[in-house]
C-alpha cells in the first residue's frame, strides 16, 4: 500500500489520498469541519440529508438514485460525525472501480464529479434556496434520527451519559443537534448553513482504492479554484480537565438496566500519555480477558457486556454495562474495585502484552479496507499528527506498566449515569 | 497427514483452496494479495432450529430445551486451564463467535501469529469441557443477553414477526431461549448436543486473507483427530403453507413505530434456497429500493425514512422477504407494500428497474470479496447449501427479468405475508 499523500489545493482544503491496488472499489469522502457551537448545530447537520437528495446535474432523487444503482450499485451515503471539538458534515461515495466496470467507463473520474457536485452544486432554486418539499421532509426525518438513540437503550443511555459529562463544555454539543430546533429551520436559514459551511469550514477530502488520485484531485482542484474561502480557525480544543462528578438516573419501561460512567483523567497531554491511557481503557474493558470482562462479566456474572472505551478527541473513558436493575451497586462498586487493581500496579506481564498484541493487532488490519484507511487517516488528520498504523502499534509497545498504572491513578469518576426499570415519566 | 487438495485461480476471489482433509474435515481457504490479515471461521451446521436430537440410529427423538445451541456456543469457549481468550491474548487476534438458526460459528481475525490462532481455534472448539458449576455460571451471563434482546426493539419486530409467520418451524424461536428454558439446560445435555453436532463431517473451516496453506494443513493436521462417521436425521417440522397471522403489535420505548412485513415463500431443498435467495433479492431490490416509484411515493408521503430496507431470510427450511424500517404510519406502508408487490407479481418488473437491482445486487457481492472477512464468510456461508462463491455471483451476472419472475412466482404469493409492528 501506499502512504498517505496530502496535498493542499485551497484555502484550508486538502485532498488526501492513499492509492491500493488490492480493492476492487474506490471511495471519495467530503468532510466538511467546523468547530462544534450550539447554535449552528442542529442546521450543519440538515445540510449533508438535503444534498444527498439530488444536485444541479441530477436534481431528481429517483434519478440521482438509478443512476447509482447503474454504477454497480455505488453508495452515497450523508452524514454527521462529531471528534473532538469539531463537527463534521460527510458525503462519501464508494464505486467500482475501472477495472472492473463492463463497459470501459471511467468510474473515478464519473464518481469524483458525480460527488463534486453533490456537496459544491446543489439544486438551489432562482432563490439560492433548496427545494421546499426537501427541507421539511429532511427536517422531519433529522428529527425521527435525533430521538431515535431511544430505541437502542444501550445507546441511549450512552448518550444522556455523554450530555451529563460534557454539559456546559462544547463537546457536550449532539452532532445531530436538537429537536425543538429542528422544527424551526427556514430555508433561508438552511441555503446560509450550506454557503457559511462550504466557505468556512476546513475541508478535507479523501480518496482510497485502487484508482487515480489524480483524476479525482483535478475535478475538486477545477470546483475548488472559483470557490470563496474565509477558513474558520480549527484548532484542536484542549482535551477536558477534571470536574465535579455528577449522578442521574432516569425510569423507562424497560427490562434490564443500563449503566454508563465516565472517568477523566485530567486532560492527557502528550502522545504517550494518550497511548498509555489507550492501553489502560484496553486493559480495563477493551477485550474479551479484560479486568471488567473477567470479574463483573466472568467472575461474577453480573453482565453479557462491559466494556470502556477511550475517546481520543476529549480524553474521557466511558464505561458501560447491561445489568439487573438491583445489580447496581454492586456492579458499580466492582467496576471501581477493577481500575483501583490497575492504578494499585495489579498487572500481569502477560496480561500488559495480550493487551498490547490485541491493539497491535486491530492495527495490521486497519489497511485492509477501504473504510479502515479512510478513518484512520481522517482520525490522523484531525488530531494533527500523521503516521502509519504500523507507526502507531510502535508507539503502543513503548507503553510500561508503571504508565498504565499512573494513567489509572489519574482517572477520576466524572459522571455515572443509570436507565432503570418503571414508569417514564 | 494427506490431504487432497483442489486449486482454483479466481479474478473474484484470489487463489481458492479446497482441503479435504483425512479428520473429515473440509478446509476453504482464499488468498488474497495485498493483504496483511487474516480472518478465519471454523464452525458446525448447527443453530437454534435444531431442537430435537436422536443420539442412536434408531433411538426416539428428544427435545431440547430453547436456546441449547447458544448456550453451548459460550461454553466451548471454557477448558480445564482458562478461556480461549486468555489463550488469545497471547497471539493477540481478535476472538468471537455466534449461533444463528441454523450455524454456529467460531472466529478470529489478526494481522500476525496467524497459525498460533488458528491452533487455538481448532483446540477449544474440539475440545469440550462442561461441568455443574461452569454451566450454572453462564445462567447470570446470558440471562442479561436475553434481557438486553428483550428490551431491543429491532429483535423483538423480527421475532414477533417469524411467530406470525410461522406455526411450526422452529425458526420461531428466540436463538438464545428464554430465562426459563436455559435453566432446564445440564453439562450432560450439553456434551449429547456437542457430540451429535461437532462431528467434523459436519463441520467447515473458512479463512481468507493473508494465508498460508501449509500453516493451515500443519495445524489440522496437529490438532484434528479423525471423526466418526455422521448421520443425521432432521424431521420434517410439517409448517403450512399459510402464516399464522396477518397483524402483531408490541409495546415498547420506541421512538417511531417500527415495522416488519414478511413475505412467506415456499423453502425448497437448502440449496434451493440459496440459490434462489439472490434472485430474490433483485425482485425486492427492484421493488423496494431507493430508486424505485414506491420508495419515492412513501418517502415524499412522509410514511418512510432512510431506515427503510429489504432481505431476503432464507435458511435450511423456510425463506422469506423483509422489509423493514420505521413509519409513522406501518399499516400505509403494508397496503402500499402488498399493492407493489401484487402488481409485480402480475405484471413483472421493469427492464430499467431490473438492471438497477442486479447490478446494485453484484455490486454488493463484489465488495464483499474485498475483505477478508467478507470472503471468508460466503466460503463459510455456501459450504453446507454447497453452493460455491462464485456460482452465487454468476446468478446474479446471468439473471434476467424473465427468471427472476418465474422463481418469485413460483415461490411468493401475495396472500402470505404478515406485518409486525413496535409501537410507543
Amino acid at each position: 500500500m501506499g502512504r498517505l499523500i496530502r496535498k493542499k489545493i485551497g484555502n484550508e482544503v486538502y485532498i488526501n489520498s492513499v492509492r491500493d491496488e488490492k480493492f476492487k472499489s474506490d471511495r471519495i469522502t467530503v468532510n466538511l469541519i467546523t468547530p462544534l457551537d450550539r447554535k449552528e448545530a442542529t442546521v450543519n447537520a440538515l445540510v449533508p440529508f438535503v444534498l444527498r437528495k439530488g444536485c444541479k446535474s441530477c436534481p431528481d432523487f429517483t434519478e440521482l438514485n438509478k443512476r447509482l444503482a447503474k454504477m454497480y450499485g455505488a453508495i452515497l451515503d450523508a452524514d454527521v460525525s462529531k471528534q473532538g471539538g469539531f463537527q463534521i458534515v460527510e458525503l462519501l461515495l464508494q464505486f467500482a472501480d475501472d477495472k472492473f466496470a463492463i463497459n470501459g467507463e471511467e468510474m473515478v473520474k464519473e464518481g469524483a464529479k458525480l460527488l463534486s457536485d453533490i456537496v459544491f452544486d446543489p439544486n438551489l432554486d432562482e432563490n439560492g434556496l433548496f427545494p421546499k418539499k426537501d427541507l421539511e421532509l429532511e427536517k422531519e426525518y433529522l428529527i425521527d434520527t435525533i430521538n431515535s438513540d431511544l430505541n437502542d437503550k444501550r445507546t441511549y443511555a450512552i448518550h444522556r451519559a455523554v450530555e451529563m459529562e460534557f454539559e456546559g463544555e462544547p463537546f457536550g454539543v449532539s452532532r445531530y443537534g436538537y429537536a425543538e430546533e429542528a422544527e424551526k429551520i427556514t430555508g433561508e436559514e438552511l441555503a446560509a448553513a450550506w454557503r457559511r459551511l462550504i466557505k468556512t469550514a476546513r475541508i478535507e477530502i479523501m480518496f482510497v482504492g485502487p484508482g487515480d488520485p489524480a483524476a479525482v484531485e483535478e475535478v475538486f482542484a477545477k470546483r475548488l479554484a472559483l470557490a470563496e474561502r474565509e477558513p474558520l480557525e480549527t484548532e484542536k480544543a484542549p482535551l477536558v480537565p477534571y470536574k465535579e462528578h455528577k449522578e442521574a438516573k432516569e425510569a423507562m419501561d424497560i427490562v434490564q438496566g443500563k449503566l454508563v460512567m465516565g472517568f477523566r483523567m485530567g486532560a492527557p497531554a502528550t502522545e504517550r500519555e494518550k497511548n498509555a491511557a489507550r492501553v489502560l481503557s484496553a486493559m480495563y474493558g477493551g477485550t474479551p480477558f479484560s479486568k471488567l470482562f473477567m470479574n463483573v462479566r466472568e467472575k461474577l456474572s453480573l453482565c453479557y457486556y462491559v466494556t470502556s472505551h477511550f475517546e481520543r478527541g476529549t480524553g474521557v473513558m466511558f464505561v458501560d454495562c447491561g445489568i439487573e436493575f438491583e445489580s447496581r451497586d454492586e456492579a458499580q462498586s466492582e467496576i471501581l474495585r477493577q481500575l483501583e487493581n490497575i492504578a494499585n500496579g495489579g498487572i500481569t506481564e502477560e496480561e500488559l502484552a495480550g493487551t498490547k498484541l490485541i491493539i497491535k493487532n486491530s492495527l495490521g488490519s486497519v489497511e485492509d479496507s477501504l473504510s479502515g484507511i479512510d478513518n484512520w487517516y481522517m482520525t490522523c488528520v484531525l488530531d494533527g499528527l500523521i503516521l502509519t498504523p504500523e507507526e502507531d502499534a510502535a508507539e503502543i509497545d513503548k507503553i510500561t506498566a508503571e504508565e498504565v498504572a499512573a494513567m489509572a491513578k489519574r482517572a477520576k469518576l466524572s459522571a455515572v449515569f443509570f436507565l432503570e426499570g418503571g414508569k417514564a415519566k | 497427514m494427506n490431504c487432497e487438495i483442489e486449486k482454483t485461480e479466481s479474478r473474484r476471489f484470489g487463489s481458492l483452496y479446497r482441503i479435504k482433509h483425512p479428520s473429515g474435515l473440509t478446509v476453504l481457504l482464499s488468498q488474497m494479495k495485498g493483504f496483511k490479515s487474516s480472518y478465519a471461521v471454523f464452525g458446525t451446521a448447527y443453530g437454534s432450529v435444531d431442537t430435537l436430537i436422536k443420539t442412536e440410529k434408531d433411538g426416539e427423538f428428544i427435545k431440547l430445551p430453547e436456546g441449547i445451541a447458544h448456550y453451548l456456543e459460550h461454553k466451548l469457549f471454557e477448558s480445564e486451564e482458562c478461556s480461549a481468550f486468555e489463550r488469545y491474548a497471547k497471539t493477540g487476534a481478535s476472538a468471537n463467535a455466534y449461533t444463528s438458526f441454523d450455524r454456529t460459528g467460531y472466529l478470529f481475525s489478526c494481522s500476525d501469529n496467524f497459525s498460533e490462532s488458528l491452533e487455538i481455534l481448532l483446540d477449544f472448539v474440539t475440545h469440550p469441557y462442561f461441568t455443574a458449576e461452569t454451566v450454572a455460571k453462564e445462567q447470570g451471563i446470558i440471562g442479561q443477553e436475553i434481557r438486553m434482546y428483550d428490551d431491543s426493539p429491532d429483535w423483538r419486530v423480527l421475532f414477533n414477526l417469524l411467530c406470525a409467520l410461522y406455526s411450526k418451524n422452529p425458526v420461531r424461536i428466540d436463538i438464545a431461549g428464554t430465562q426459563e428454558s436455559i435453566s432446564h439446560i445440564t453439562a450432560e445435555l450439553l456434551y449429547k448436543c456437542y457430540d451429535k453436532f461437532y462431528n467434523l463431517h459436519n463441520m467447515v473451516l473458512a479463512a481468507a486473507g493473508d494465508i498460508n496453506v501449509d500453516e493451515v494443513i500443519s495445524a489440522a493436521d496437529k490438532i484434528l483427530k479423525p471423526a466418526e462417521p455422521f448421520f443425521i436425521e432432521r424431521g420434517s417440522c410439517g409448517e403450512p403453507e399459510e402464516v399464522v397471522q396477518n397483524y402483531t403489535e408490541q409495546h415498547l420505548p420506541v421512538s417511531v413505530p417500527m415495522f416488519s412485513i414478511g413475505f412467506k415463500g415456499k423453502p425448497g431443498t437448502e440449496k434451493e434456497n440459496f440459490k434462489g435467495s439472490v434472485l430474490d433479492e433483485i425482485f425486492i431490490d427492484a421493488l423496494f429500493d431507493d430508486y424505485t416509484p414506491a420508495y419515492r411515493s412513501l418517502y415524499d408521503e412522509g410514511v418512510i425514512n432512510s431506515t427503510f430496507g429489504s432481505e431476503v431470510f432464507c435458511g435450511r427450511d423456510y425463506i422469506a422477504l423483509m422489509i423493514s424500517g420505521e413509519s409513522r404510519d406501518p399499516q400505509r406502508v403494508c397496503d402500499a407494500v402488498r399493492a407493489e408487490f401484487i402488481n409485480a407479481m402480475e405484471n413483472g418488473i421493469s427492464n430499467e428497474a431490473f438492471e438497477c437491482a442486479q447490478k446494485s445486487v453484484y455490486g454488493r457481492y463484489l465488495r464483499s470479496t474485498e475483505r477478508a472477512e467478507g470472503v471468508a464468510t460466503m466460503l463459510f456461508n455456501g459450504y453446507f447449501p454447497g453452493v460455491e462463491p462464485e456460482e452465487l455471483m454468476d446468478i446474479a451476472a446471468f439473471a434476467t427479468p424473465d427468471s427472476v419472475m418465474e422463481r418469485v412466482r413460483n415461490v411468493y404469493s401475495a396472500e402470505n405475508y404478515a406485518l409486525s409492528v413496535i409501537k410507543p
